[in-house]
């Protein structure tokens, strides 16, 4: 008997890396999931690799986008009949610059991609789970959503927005069965980050992808990366039974980085 | 197959309460573990209800003492082997006052029972880990030690200790293998909540019980009280090979209370 037997799931960015993970144990542990992902080709792929059947499908489009976050849930409960797990996964950057050289274009993309998009896809989840009275949203923050690192200010701007929504929606349904978290890792070498890890080095004046990648994890205790498994770990714990009373959370998987 | 298979874990206070939840969430997973506490007949009924025959074991021993504190640890290594897991979990407070009223035998007893419990079983299980290049080591916080409350500083004082220890230890065992976190949950009824909060209740000024166990309720998101099994999971996840890359965490299991 799984933990999530009978449960269903979506998840933006689910394609690879974290979001990946957490489909993989969510249809481990018995779920239905969708997972979302801008690239059709990685979509197709990432089905026949879960060689799951009938318990995994999958929605394309771009998470930055409104339609695609609403119709993401939409389509989960057309499919699957209902939505008891709500990740909102996807998120990153495209371009780094420091604050002085920051274009409204990368800006903007940056609230769209890591802020709006979880507020898009929270608001409609709650509308389908306050009637039902069960929920789990989990959302993707960042280590960056308490710190902050130099030429990366949208993405830890957007990742300190989404830890404040989290709490406020966590407080407004703590009492309607709802769960509202969100998970912090830590530097995770993640597909997105070997695809724009190169640049952001630049943009924070390191020496390469290694250096950057060094830098995140000598601020922490375990001086190592952190894993897509150790992350989707967590989200099992929070989306089952046993995460029934964990609320407005968020729950580091930082190898001992943050200070609070 | 458990998470936990093979390994050996030592849990304070483990008769009743979290630490009974925890010791049988650690059991259920596969480790062979220990419980202490004062009263050796609470310990054999406590086993005697566990049923786990060779797989648990009961240390009679005081924490309030290093002696006490250091012998369940060696105690634990001379009955298995070796010892993978503790989880600091024995702690309370009686003799409550406003600060201005305390008494410093009050003070001096929760910090025994509480920071000084959890650094002389910490030290010493140390001991143990670092040569053998892995360990868990879970300190039962509570959500007193991020917050304070009126009426409560010898038990939010210790609390809070306890998190800055976690935190230092933390970054010390990072890359040996070893974590150390805090788990900080918010009001749980058990036996010990029912010995000492009555007198809790008196000192923050409330008219009964029943009051001081509401307070906490209503300031969480989920308007109730936790769980002892809610902090059991979260106790297998930190002990769990995925746990790897979790460490210097408070982890809050409030039902959304504390705010950070």
């Amino acid at each position: 008997m799984g933990k999530l037997e009978g449960k269903v799931a979506c998840i933006t960015g689910g394609t690879r890396s974290i979001g990946r993970a957490m489909a993989e144990v969510f249809v481990a542990q018995g779920a239905k999931v969708v997972v979302n992902g801008r690239d059709e080709e990685k979509g197709q792929k990432c089905i026949e690799e879960m060689d799951a059947g009938d318990s995994v499908s999958f929605f394309p489009g771009d998470s930055s986008e409104q339609s695609t976050v609403e119709g993401l849930v939409d389509h989960t409960i057309e499919t699957f009949g209902q939505l008891d797990i709500c990740c909102l996964n996807s998120g990153g950057v495209q371009m780094t610059a420091p604050v002085a050289d920051m274009t409204d274009e990368e800006w903007k993309l940056e609230v769209d991609w890591n802020l709006n998009h979880v507020f898009w896809g929270m608001r409609k989840a709650l509308n389908h789970m306050i009637p039902r009275e069960y929920g789990r949203i989990l959302v993707t923050s960042s280590v960056e959503g308490k710190l902050g690192k130099p030429g990366i200010p949208g993405y830890v701007a957007t990742k300190h927005a989404v830890n404040g929504l989290v709490k406020v929606a966590a407080q407004e349904v703590g009492t309607l069965g709802i769960t509202v978290n969100a998970i912090l890792p830590g530097v995770v070498e993640t597909d997105i980050l070997r695809d724009t890890g190169p640049a952001s080095a630049v943009a924070m004046g390191l020496d390469g992808y290694d250096a950057l990648v060094e830098l995140f994890t000598s601020d922490s205790a375990i001086k190592r990366p952190n894993t897509v498994e150790e992350v989707a770990a967590v989200a099992l714990l929070l989306a089952s039974d046993s995460g029934r009373n964990i609320t407005g959370t968020l729950f580091p998987v930082d190898g001992g980085t943050m200070p609070y | 197959m458990g998470e936990l298979d093979g390994r050996v874990a030592c849990v304070t206070g483990g008769t009743r309460g979290i630490g009974r939840a925890i010791a049988e969430a650690l059991l259920r997973e596969g480790a062979s573990v220990v419980i202490n506490g004062r009263s050796e007949e609470k310990g054999a009924m406590a086993l005697e209800e566990m049923g786990a025959g060779d797989k648990a074991h009961f240390i009679s021993a005081d924490v309030k003492s290093r002696e006490g504190c250091e012998s369940i640890i060696s105690g634990t290594v001379e009955k298995y082997g070796k010892i993978d897991i503790l989880v600091a979990n024995a702690g309370g407070a009686s003799n409550h006052a406003p600060v201005a009223e305390l008494t410093d035998e009050a003070m001096e007893d929760s910090l025994v029972w509480n920071f000084w419990h959890t650094f002389w079983t910490m030290r010493a299980a140390l001991g143990h880990m670092i040569p053998q290049g892995w360990g868990r080591i879970i300190a039962v916080s509570s959500v007193e030690g991020k917050v304070g409350k009126p009426g409560l500083a010898i038990y939010v004082s210790a609390k809070h200790a306890i998190n800055g220890l976690v935190k230092s230890s933390a970054q010390e065992v990072g890359t040996l293998g070893i974590t150390v976190n805090a788990v900080c949950p918010g009001l749980i009824e058990t036996d010990i909540v029912k010995e000492v909060l009555p007198v809790a209740a008196e000192s923050m000024g409330l008219e009964s019980y029943e009051a001081a166990l509401d307070l906490f309720a209503q300031e969480s998101a989920i308007k109730r009280l936790n769980e002892v099994e809610d902090v059991a999971e979260v106790c297998v996840l930190l002990t769990s090979e995925a746990g790897a890359g979790i460490t210097g965490s408070l982890i809050s299991i409030d039902g959304g209370t504390a705010p950070y």
